[in-house]
């Protein structure tokens, strides 16, 4: 077998670490549209990964129309006038009908975000507290999504895909990209020129309405109804001040059910244009006919009118430290962020050595804070670089009987302690030799290739694949040192510090609130065994010596004898009752 | 792959004839493919049965640098001691974590690090495994690394120490997330209280352990007798297998075969079970007892489930349930085969409180209707050729050829049924529309049914005002509350 990407000087190579960076050697080609088209032949599998990447996040939206970046992806997989319906011409007249009704439901909405706003209906997601005009309307409505599924074909570009061969098929949305793949058997190339190109060239947004519910129950599953996730929801959105990255992938849930469809005719010819695209190919096929293919499919696709505008606000800067302090049902956790350059500026890689020097189980935070001083139980830190602006971000769980402030003052000190002295050659080195290796893990299929090929360009450089290697390699102690005197600063920093929220959880009971965490267990223990107990003689005969223990004991035992005298209690009390 | 290779140059020079625009078809059916052969990699071609013991399978790539080996051992959590729920997981978690012989953990782990070496070790349900993934000009290193952790790990007091703190607080968030309420839920409901996979670790079962617990529970089952090997990357086979005799040979200790896995399950009495957790979606989960892998029926039910709820996209669920009616973000059904014992069948939605009832009734209708009704051809052919022709992505790596041999060999499949790939696909392409319509009315019996729901119970009973469905009126019209339970002890919360 020959060698796909190793440079001849291999054996060289690998004589002495840090392993040099391997070129991935990506063919970068542009239709006539200004389509761009990114291809890597590899002969391994028999297989070919496509995606393309719309330059086009959350971070392009504006307030009222938030979540229209993610309801695209949704969207995008509905068909085509000649995938996903019976009839065309009904469709169109269908979904135009279902316009007309919506605008007027839109009317309506207003009328009802008055009445709300005057405290006259408490939930407006609530159906019983809806006016009669809205309830009619959306009666009309409904008798219209029926007529359009007689003619519908349910999911008909899945099923042309599926039932030939095409697998791993998804997409994501991030506050810079919309990004779309899927891996199909060698011999299917031209079937996802096909398919990808439909779609780009005639996308029909039929069942518009029903997806936008789709999407709000993605947002209670990922955001409502998750121990922390309106925390996490809500820090995000502290930390951007002035940037459009304040508001949430999947939109706020005012404005999901908000979006009208007109709105999404806009933001598809203005993002979806041919040069805001790019296409990714890895796998099995010829490079020269892959472009032939390409411009045949996808160059029909006429360029847009206008180019994407650039997104303009930039962060402000931060005047001074801001601060969240929260309660959910989780174990008490820290969770502090800084602001820091965007992608593609030189100090990202001092950052990213310096993230990589903090986490991992030999790093400074676990070495630190796990096994040192113990307040953590799991400490981590990372770089999380963006197309606009990037951030800095540690944090841990606090060990049961520490305080989040504890915790917080450990992480601090640790970066404290980067700033004052150098980090030693050997600790720098350990660091570099696993960007080194990860520079080979990161070649091991079609599929993970096509992804950071898609995540690299939609971050604005295909080419950081080859070029992040050297550029790690090349960071110094006093680069490291530099970066966190710069940006990991008081003024610049955002702490959420997260305790359990006490009392509704149906894990905590309130009549343990008072004690400490060295009597609980014990107490947990008891309650166990006293469920188990059936013999009610036992059990108060245990009573009363607990009564006699406890005119002997001091104040701090009476309140734990008190509780296990209640609950003992209850116990015979709900036996006696059976 | 040569073969593929060539094929890709016809496919090439076929779409070379017309690269112009006018030419695009209006469906896609009407695309012309060159043909794709593929064969399923030979198990017998890489198996090799050391002297020392395990089996091994070792696949040879040129590729990359690396070097990649994964050893499957005969043990699992059902192999806990009673009171000692969660001595395999700590002991799996610790033997790559706390340290050799000659080696301190911080140490080990340092040196690993600076290699840029991965090494793992974890127990589960049914099996263990340990791992390390290393450039191939450390194998001599790595190789007597993995040699000292297998026979001589030191479970240093204070890695067990922190483990047990950290497995405490993860059990104190067991209540936290209503999925993991879900999860937890199903497995009691489906298998029984008294199940292995029930038996969870406790405040009372992780205090208890000691180190010399660790150590006699290593002792006892990691022994190359107990292993299956899968290696892969950059060596010479022949090099390769002489490496592995090496670090198989003259074990330090006996160890045991281990007892087979209980197969003794009790699936719970029809009814909804329903969790009152404060969130502002239900999640549900419809149960049913399942089917084993090995059983004849398998292929079918393969075909069927994908077509009720597998599929994603294109299966009836997700089309009712998601694109319909907007109910959901995910929805779908799962009829996985067990090794050891038949596993359960189950569908799952989340929905917003008010739509859970309607929902459910919903897929409770299709589960009813695919037992009742032929499918149709187009829903047939659709799976059928989805499960054929992404076939060959089961073994797309080098890394997915060695592991997923290994596992036939660990689970005894290779040694009942060796041919086992070859046949697969002629397996799937004989289901009929009658198989899957018998298997539906064998295993989707109505009146079997069990039906979990985590959520706000007040509101989920409410109903919605356009859909009047009455939960309760679902399960055979028996409405049980499911008790939390108390994340320490494992024991129901009575309120």
């Amino acid at each position: 077998m020959t060698p796909k990407f190793l440079p001849l000087c291999l054996l060289l190579v690998l004589l002495t670490l840090p392993a040099r960076a391997q070129k991935v050697p990506v063919i970068e080609k542009t239709l006539s549209n200004g389509m761009r088209l990114l291809l890597l032949p590899r002969h391994d599998e028999p297989t070919v990964a496509g995606g393309w990447v719309a330059h086009v996040g959350s971070a392009n939206e504006r307030p009222g129309i938030t979540g229209i970046a993610h309801l695209f992806e949704h969207m995008m997989f509905k068909g085509t006038p000649t995938l996903g319906t019976k009839d065309y011409k009904k469709d169109v007249e269908i979904i135009n009908e279902q316009e007309r009704v919506r605008d007027l439901m839109r009317q309506e909405e207003s009328v009802m975000r008055t009445l709300w706003r005057r405290g006259e209906i408490t939930d407006l997601l609530n159906p019983d507290t809806w006016t009669p005009r809205y309830k009619e309307l959306q009666a009309q409505f409904k008798k219209l999504v029926d007529a359009q599924r007689e003619i519908l074909v349910k999911n008909e570009f899945d099923r042309v895909y599926t039932s030939n061969g095409g697998s791993q098929m998804n997409a994501y949305t991030s506050q810079d990209v919309t990004v779309y793949f899927i891996t199909v058997p060698a011999n299917k190339l031209e079937l996802w020129m096909w398919m990808e190109s439909g779609r780009l060239l005639a996308p029909v947004f039929r069942e518009f309405y029903a997806e936008r519910d789709v999407v709000f129950e993605e947002r209670r599953m990922r955001t409502e109804s998750t121990p922390t996730g309106r925390i996490e929801e809500a820090f995000w959105a502290m930390f951007w001040e002035s940037h459009p990255y304040s508001w949430p992938v999947v939109g706020w849930p005012s404005d999901i059910p908000a979006i009208s469809k007109k709105q999404a005719d806009e933001f598809y010819a203005l993002y979806y244009a041919p040069q805001n695209l790019t296409t990714v190919l890895v796998g099995d096929f010829d490079p020269d006919q892959a472009t032939a293919l390409a411009e045949k499919y996808f160059g029909r696709i006429p360029r847009g009118k206008e180019a994407a505008p650039d997104v303009v606000t930039l962060e402000i800067k931060q005047p001074a430290e801001k601060r969240m302090n929260g309660e959910a049902d989780t174990n008490p956790q820290v969770d502090i962020m800084w602001h820091t350059p965007a992608f593609g500026h030189k100090d990202t890689y001092p950052l990213a050595v310096l993230a990589q020097l903090l986490s991992t189980r030999t790093g400074r935070l676990y070495k630190g804070l796990v096994l040192g001083s113990k307040v953590a139980t799991e400490a981590y830190a990372q770089q999380h670089a963006m197309r606009w602006a990037s951030l800095f971000n540690v944090g841990g769980e606090v060990t049961d009987g520490k305080t989040p402030a504890d915790l917080e003052a450990g992480l601090l000190a640790e970066i404290e302690k980067i700033k004052t002295t150098e980090v030693p050659p050997e600790e720098l080195q350990k660091v570099k030799n696993n960007f080194a290796a990860g520079e080979y893990r990161k070649l091991s299929n079609n599929h993970a290739i096509m992804q950071a090929l898609l995540r690299y360009d939609g971050l604005g450089r295909w080419q950081e694949i080859n070029e992040a290697g050297p550029k790690l390699q090349a960071v110094t102690a006093a680069d490291v040192k530099r970066v966190a005197e710069t940006y990991l600063t008081k003024d610049n920093r955002n702490i959420a510090s997260i305790v359990r929220k006490t009392g509704k959880n149906a894990s905590e009971d309130p009549d343990l609130a008072g004690l400490s965490p060295q009597q609980l267990p014990a107490v947990r223990q008891f309650l166990g065994r006293l469920a188990e107990e059936k013999n009610v003689e036992a059990l108060k005969a245990r009573l009363k010596q607990m009564e006699e223990q406890s005119a002997k004991a001091d104040a701090k035992n009476q309140q734990f004898l008190t509780i296990l005298k209640k609950k003992t209690a209850e116990r015979i009390a709900e036996l006696e009752k059976k | 792959m040569k073969q593929t290779r060539i094929l890709a140059l016809l496919a090439c020079s076929v779409a070379a004839l017309g690269a112009n625009a006018a030419d695009i078809p209006d469906r896609p059916e009407k695309l012309k493919y060159p043909a794709l052969n593929y064969s399923p990699p030979d198990a017998k071609q890489f198996r090799v049965a050391l002297k020392a013991g395990p089996v091994a399978y070792v696949v040879p790539d040129r590729e990359l640098p690396l070097v990649n080996i994964f050893i499957l051992v005969r043990t699992g959590d059902y192999l806990d001691p009673v009171g000692k729920e969660g001595l395999a997981g700590i002991t799996g978690y610790l033997l790559a974590r706390g340290g050799t012989k000659s080696k301190t953990a911080e140490d080990l782990e340092e040196r690993l690090a600076f290699l840029a070496a991965s090494l793992n070790s974890a127990v589960g349900d049914t099996q263990g495994s340990v791992s390390l993934n290393l450039l191939s000009k450390d194998l001599d290193e790595g190789f007597a690394i993995l040699r000292e952790m297998l026979t001589a790990p030191r479970f240093q007091d204070d890695k067990l120490a922190l483990r047990k703190q950290q497995s405490l607080q993860a059990m104190k968030q067991r209540n936290d997330d209503a999925a993991d309420i879900e999860q937890r839920e199903r497995r009691y409901l489906a298998y029984g209280e008294g199940f292995y996979f029930n038996r969870h670790s406790t405040q009372a079962s992780l205090e208890s352990l000691t180190r010399a617990d660790l150590e006699g529970f290593h002792k006892r089952w990691f022994h190359p007798k107990n292993f299956v090997v899968a290696v892969n990357g950059d060596f010479e086979a022949a090099a390769m297998t002489a490496r592995l005799e090496k670090l198989f040979a003259a074990w330090p200790f006996t160890g045991e075969v281990p007892p087979p896995v209980p197969t003794e399950r009790k699936f719970a009495a029809p009814g909804v079970y329903l969790v009152n957790k404060e969130v502002n979606q239900g999640r549900v989960t419809i149960l049913l007892p399942g089917i084993q892998r090995d059983d004849p029926d398998f292929p079918a039910t393969q075909v069927m489930n994908d077509i009720l709820g597998g599929g994603g996209f294109t299966s009836r669920i997700m089309n009712r349930v998601r694109s319909d009616e907007g109910l959901a973000y995910s929805a779908g059904s799962g009829f996985p085969g067990g090794v050891y014992h038949p596993m359960s069948f189950l569908a799952a939605f989340q929905s917003k409180s008010r739509t859970v009832a309607y929902a459910t009734s919903i897929v409770l209708e299709e589960m009813r209707k695919i037992a009742t009704e032929t499918v149709t051809d187009e829903e047939l052919n659709t799976t059928k050729k989805q499960f054929i022709e992404t076939f060959p992505q089961t073994f797309a790596t080098k890394r997915q050829v060695a592991g997923t041999l290994a596992g036939d060999e660990f689970t005894g499949r290779f040694a009942k049924e060796p041919d086992y790939w070859r046949n697969y696909r002629s397996k799937i392409d004989a289901v009929t529309k009658a198989d899957v319509q018998r298997v539906a009315k064998k295993f989707l019996t109505p009146d079997k049914v069990v039906i979990l729901v985590v959520g706000t119970k007040e509101e989920i009973l409410k109903g919605h005002p356009d859909h009047p469905v009455k939960l309760e009126s679902l399960g055979g019209g028996r409405l049980v509350d499911q008790p939390l339970r108390d994340p320490l002890t494992m024991k129901p919360v009575t309120k």
